[in-house]
Formats: C-alpha cells, structure tokens, sequence
C-alpha cells in the first residue's frame, strides 16, 4: 500500500489512469510467445516459450532491460510451469510433465525427469495443458483437447477412441478433455470431465479450484467453473474417458439429440461471461491477493482473444458458488492474448503471459499491469437478494441513485454442438424498488426476477462525491440460484 | 554459436542463445540442440510402434451442422513424443520416448520447422501439413524389436549438452547415448558401456519444406528470398564469419581450395554445381557429405547464384 500511495502522489499523470502497463522484453528475435510463467520462491521470474525454451530473470523496473537467461531448453509447447526453486522447474509439454534441475549449479538445467505421465496426445496440435498446484505438492493438470482444424497421428501416444475422436473439438487420446489430479509423488488421477479448453486452472487461497474455458462448440459462452471431483463440465467428447460412460456410447450423439438430459448431467459454469462484451476465450482465472491496492480477494480471468482481463465478484449462494462480471482492464496498452497470470513476489503488480500464436492475428509477449493510484471508483460488491440485487460501491455516491442511473435485463444460455449460443428469453427486468442501505451501498428489487438467468446492468455515467467517474458501466451476474 | 554472450538492444543473455524465428535452427557438433515437437514419420515400420495406440480414419464433422459431412479425416505422419536432437551437419537424430528407442537418423540438416512454427510476423501454422520437415541424408531406421513395454524416466544433459536417455524395462534401468562419428551415413551409440558405430547408407534425401516461391525472372533480390527460405544462412554466413559452410562473402570469382583435388575458381558453373550436387566438390576444411542437395527450381537456383555473385565484393 505504501508503496502504490507513494507512485500516486509522485507520479500520478494528468489524466488519470489506473493502470501503467509496461512491454517486458526478451532478447530480439526470441520468438516471445508465453505459455506460461512462475515466480520461483527467490523472486526469479520463469517462462517457458511455446518453442521449447524456459528462460528466467530477476525482474527489474525497467522493463526493456531484463537480464534473461536460458534455463531449460526442449520442450513441446509447454504450457503450464512451476518455478520450484531458481534451480528446479516443472513443465507441463504436450507429452508430459517434466522436472528439469540445474544439478551442478551452472545456471542451465541438465537433468531431466518425467515427473508425470500418462494422459495420451494424438499428434493434433491444439493439445497444451497446463497446472495449478494443488498446496500439497501436488498438481491439478488441465488437460487440452485436439481441434477438427487439424488431424491426428496415425501412432498415438496412449490408447485411442473413435467415439472420442468425434466433433470439433474432440478428445480422441486418452484423458484429454479431462483434469487429472497429480500427487507429489506424480501419479494421475481423473478428477473431472467435460473440458473443451480449459486454457487455465487455479486454486484459490480457500482451496477452491477454478478454471475457464473458451466458447465454442458446447460452450454457449465463455463459463468460469468451480471444480468437484467426479463432475461432468459440459463438454461431451471427455466422457469417453470417464469410467462410468458406457464404453459403447458415443456421447456427442447422445447429447445432441438429448438436450435435457445433457443439461441434468453437467454442471453449469460458476459465472457466464458474455463472450463478445466481456470475454471471448477465458485464460487463467486467478485471485486478486489480499495485499494487492485494488479489488482484492476478487478474482481476474484473462481474455485470450481481446485486450481485456476481466473481473470477477464471487458469492455463495445455498452453498453454491456464482457471481459478476466486469472489465479489470479493458485496453490501456494491454495486448490480445492474455492467458497467464501471476502477481510479483510483493503483490503489488501483475505479470500477464500473451500467446495466440497460430490463432489469429499474433499476440505475444509478457506484460506487467501496476496500479498507478487508488482503486478506481466501481461497484466492489455485486450481491443476490431474494427479490434483486444488492450493490457496493468503494465511494460515496454524488447523489442518490434513481431508477433512471440502473437498467436491468436478463437472459439465457443453452449450450450445444454449435460454436457458441445466442442470449435467449431475453426480458427487461423493471426496477421495483430501490433502496440506499448507506452512502455506499443500494439494494433494488426487480420485476420478474427468477434464477436460471444472467441479469445484464447497464450503470449510467455515475459519479462519486469526490469527483470519480465511474470505471464499469456494465455488468453480468449469473443467477443460478436465488438466496 | 550458441554460447555467444549477446547483447541485443541493451538485454543482456548471459548462457546459451535460446531458439530464435529461425526455422530451421542448427547445432553443434559437440553442443546440440533439443526439440520436442511433432517430427515427421520417414516411413517407419509400422511394427517399429507396439506401444503407440493406433489411430483411425474419422468422418469429416460440419460444425454447421453438428453432424458427419462428406469425406474422411486422414492420419498425419508424425510422431507425437519424441524428442529431436542435432548436433549440426554432423548428425540428427529421433528417440522416441513411447518406445524408448532411436527411430531414426540424417546428416546434413536438422528440421525446417516452417510447416508448425509460421513465419515471423504471421505465425500461421498449415492446417492439415505442420508436421516438420526432415532436412538432410535420411541412413538410418529402426526395425521392430520384441521386448517389454518400457518407461522412459528422463534424459541427463553433459556440459555441453549431449543427452544420456534413461529408461527402464521391466526393474533395470538402462541408459543410451547418441553422438556423431567422422564418417558419412554413421553415428556412435553407447547402450549403457557398449560401444556401436553404426554405418549405414544412404536411404532418403530431404530438403526441409517447399516454399513454393513462384520467382518469375532470376534477380539476386530472388535469390535473397532463396536464401531466406531454406535456412542456408544456419550454415552460410555472407559477412566472412566462420559457420558449418562456408561464407558466401567473397566467395564468387574467388579460386576455392578443394579436400582431395585441384584448386577451382568459383564461377557460375561451380556454384551452380555446388547447389545442385553440393558434394562434388568439398571446399577445404569443411567435411565432406554435410550438405543436402535441395531440389530447387532452375530460376531459385540461378537467383540463388545471382545473389552469392552480388557478395563477391
């Protein structure tokens, strides 16, 4: 915090901005596509580029003048990594999960070990995966489908299914579509099914697991799910690789022709992020730490495919999770393909890794996010009630909020075999009621009001009583249950 | 070459030089470079895979309608886990992690990885064709063996980086190295102590992937492009540095000292013979059977002469 006050009384510009987003440079010609990256517990940052290598460096302030060094060197796309200490780092590539040491303190690792393996890879090229440590030396390993934009090898590595093998994104090898637990020790484990792509997972400081996924086929919008042992997450081709799928079904089919019984199976995403307004293709989702100037304890999901990361406000409602979302950041010197993120040794700024490479327009290098003052003026808190909605805002309102300052609609999702889904039942949901609790904080009650739906807010141009405008005028919220 | 200390643009890189855009990135002979990616299948025994799962063909999915169309899903020919090594012109070499094995092996070039890595500002991977492309003299392929299904445990790296593979079958554990020998078309094997050159010949000729690059009169701009394309700057500097080839700076009207025959001049006949036969002649100090001979079209090859003439100076 001491910090960050003293940036913003010393160098705060004219036209506020909250954020300074700075380009961290590799050396020129370093090809600067990010799979993934990690702070080892000494403060050395570690990437590991799509290519194969790992490079580290001690971060320094100024951005272009980092002192990389190579590390570790061939792997397939790697796309998850943890920085076990400066001299030890583990990678998720497209085969396996491999620990590569510095042994004889030379700055290069020279042994390399598989630390896990198992889950299958069909020679297509869209089959990354990636970690998030699970806090007791072990790992939760998202495991990436393959693409109908590519083929398969004819020699897979691990057992291969025809009826995985179907659709667009599909799950021919075995384990993909999936997320494996990983014990210290490295054995696998299936801990749930149904993924498309879930291009990052992460466990929370509460223990709770989190990952996004991209919208697409059986994917009517970009989700953040919570993750429990054993559940189905909607995506259907995984399934021939859980235990208790009949071994003679083909569960695309099934489930193409079987919407209801689709959606008794799987379990919704925690939040449903509209995939043009907020989010196209869900990064890792990450928590805001407590010691971080803004939003703390709130929880980021990079966008992928925009130069967005957005925001999100987590509730537990009849024991289940659901929640907002907003924009964190949405351009401001922020580039497209944000998929990684880790927050700097002292909390107070954020390392985003960019890669889109072979997706569309390029998108690729490392960037760090600091917070150039205070928390911008927004809404902090996005709450359910019975009847609507309670909203916190982290300043004083200018002047009491009317009907005329809130817009409310709702609508639905189905997912299905098609690349996305439309907003259906949309309604508008007349305010019936608006009430300040305090300075701060109104609840509003709103016609026809029922769960199953995500209410849209559309704020006006509000202002705080010191002079603020308002950062975030438009908000989601997925009601799936009512308190 | 790749233990150069660079300073680019002020950043410091204090070890060895990463990998670059370059797609077709080249080795030491006594300090290789790793790839993991998807390394083409030279036309391997099938039987060379008992552990490997075995595709099929699939229908073609419409993701417009959700159901099969017209057509089938063919199977590309790569190898999903297995690792590339080179150690320069000297020797490259696939082991595959599944089977625990070497597959194969080439001199002359390592992969053009153009067909999965793009190009630099566009990335742009080719859809149903990104499996690498061998680039050199293909002498070596594995043949089905009978034994139990192995566990790759991982690969030791020596100070200069050669790779001791570590595998296990059934509760012994094994190691195998891989190195370059002198000769053509051979390399050394160490499986645990024993000692094995293996010499072998010539089975294959590949030139990384066609660029198809539609030149339409022969210019030394062309040739440029040629040049660009192929990779031959990983081998020939045009700024008089030492590579694994020689430079191409002064080299046109130059009289070249040849290992084991009379000194020619380096006109137009020469270098055109050097392109297409690239091991008629062996330029002194260099050794011999390093060289792929690219299948090039007449007008790349003229461009291509073209070009190194315009460095004569």
């Amino acid at each position: 915090m001491k910090h960050s006050l003293l940036f913003a009384l010393f160098a705060a510009p004219l036209v506020a901005s909250p954020y300074k987003v700075e380009d961290i440079k590799f050396p020129a010609e370093v090809p600067p596509e990010v799979g993934a990256i990690d702070f080892a517990p000494d403060g050395t940052l570690f990437a590991v580029l799509r290519r194969g290598d790992v490079m580290r460096a001690k971060p320094a302030t100024d951005p272009a003048n980092w002192k990389w060094e190579l590390f570790a060197t061939g792997f397939h796309n790697g796309c998850g990594i943890d920085a076990v200490s400066r001299d030890k780092v583990r990678v998720t590539q497209m085969a396996d999960f491999t620990e590569a040491t510095d042994t004889d303190n030379d700055g290069t690792a020279d042994q390399y070990r598989i630390f896990a393996a198992g889950w299958g890879l069909s020679g297509n090229y869209h089959e990354t995966n990636t970690i998030a440590e699970d806090g007791k030396g072990g790992y939760y390993i998202a495991i990436g489908t393959a693409s109908h934009n590519g083929p398969t090898a004819e020699h897979t590595l691990g057992e291969y299914s025809k009826f995985g093998r179907r659709g667009r994104n599909f799950a021919s090898v075995k384990w993909r579509g999936c997320t494996l637990h990983c014990d210290s020790e490295g054995n696998l484990t299936p801990f749930c099914f149904g993924f498309r792509m879930h291009n990052g997972i992460h466990q929370d400081s509460s223990g709770n697991l989190w990952c996004g996924d991209n919208q697409g086929d059986w994917r009517a919008t970009t989700p953040l799910y919570y993750l429990e042992k054993g559940n189905f997450y909607g995506h259907p081709s995984a399934l021939v690789w859980d235990e208790k799928w009949p071994t003679d079904k083909d569960p695309l089919r099934t489930y193409r022709e079987d919407l209801d019984a689709y959606n008794k199976h799987r379990t919704w995403p925690s939040v449903q992020i509209p995939h043009k307004e907020m989010n196209r293709s869900a990064g890792e989702p990450y928590e805001i730490p407590g010691d971080f100037p803004h939003f703390p304890g709130q929880m980021l999901l990079p966008d992928n495919n925009s130069k967005r990361i957005t925001r999100i406000m987590l509730e537990k409602v009849n024991g289940k999770f659901q929640g907002a979302c907003t924009h964190f950041l949405n351009g401001n010197g922020l580039r497209s393909g944000n998929h990684r993120i880790r927050f700097s040794p002292d909390h107070q700024q954020i390392y985003v890794g960019q890669t889109v490479r072979g997706w569309g327009k390029e998108a690729e290098g490392l960037q760090r996010i600091t917070p150039t003052g205070e928390e911008p003026f927004d809404i902090t808190a996005f709450n359910i009630t019975p009847r609507g909605f309670r909203l916190t805002f982290n300043r004083e309102l200018a002047t009491a909020l009317t009907e005329k300052d809130l817009k409310f609609k709702s609508f639905t999702y189905q997912s299905k075999w098609t690349y996305g889904s439309p907003q259906e039942n949309k309604a508008d949901n007349e305010i019936k009621s608006l009430k300040p609790l305090d300075t701060k904080t109104i609840e509003v009650t709103l016609a026809g009001f029922k769960p199953g739906r995500i209410y849209q807010l559309d704020l006006g141009k509000l202002k705080s009583k010191d002079g603020m405008e308002i950062q975030n005028r438009l908000f989601y919220y997925t009601a799936n249950q009512l308190p | 070459m790749r233990a150069l200390l660079l300073t680019l643009f002020g950043i410091t890189l204090a070890s060895a030089d990463p990998l670059t855009f370059d797609t077709t990135p080249l080795g030491e002979k006594d300090r290789p470079i790793i790839l993991r990616t998807y390394v083409p299948d030279p036309g391997l025994d099938p039987a060379v895979f008992p552990n490997h799962g075995k595709a099929s063909k699939s229908p073609k999915y419409s993701p417009n309608s959700g159901r099969d169309t017209k057509g089938e899903y063919g199977m590309l020919k790569v190898i999903p886990a297995a690792i590339a090594v080179n150690h320069g012109p000297a020797l490259s070499y696939v082991w595959d992690t599944t089977e625990c094995r070497l597959l194969y092996a080439w001199q002359g070039g390592f992969l053009d990885l153009y067909p999965y890595w793009g190009e630099k500002n566009r990335g742009g991977r080719r859809s149903f064709d990104y499996g690498a492309r061998l680039v050199g003299n293909l002498f070596y392929l594995a043949k089905p063996i009978k034994r139990e299904r192995p566990t790759f445990i991982g690969y030791d790296l020596s100070d200069k980086g050669v790779l001791t593979f570590r595998y296990k079958l059934g509760d012994k554990e094994y190691t195998e190295k891989i190195i370059p020998s002198d000769k053509q078309y051979s390399f050394i094997s160490y499986l645990d102590e024993d000692k094995l050159e293996y010499k072998g010949d010539l089975i294959s000729k590949h030139q990384g992937f066609d660029r198809n690059l539609k030149i339409k009169s022969a210019t030394a701009k062309a040739g440029e492009q040629v040049f660009g394309a192929y990779g031959c700057i990983a081998c020939h500097s045009t700024d008089g540095s030492n590579g694994h080839g020689p430079s191409l700076k002064g080299l046109a009207g130059s009289t070249r000292d040849i290992e084991g025959g009379e000194p020619v001049l380096a006109d137009a006949a020469y270098l055109t013979e050097s392109i297409k036969v690239p091991n008629a002649k062996t330029a002194k100090g260099f050794p011999p059977g390093y060289m792929p001979p690219y299948q090039l079209k007449d007008k790349e090859i003229e461009s291509l002469v073209l070009y190194i003439q315009s460095l004569a100076k």
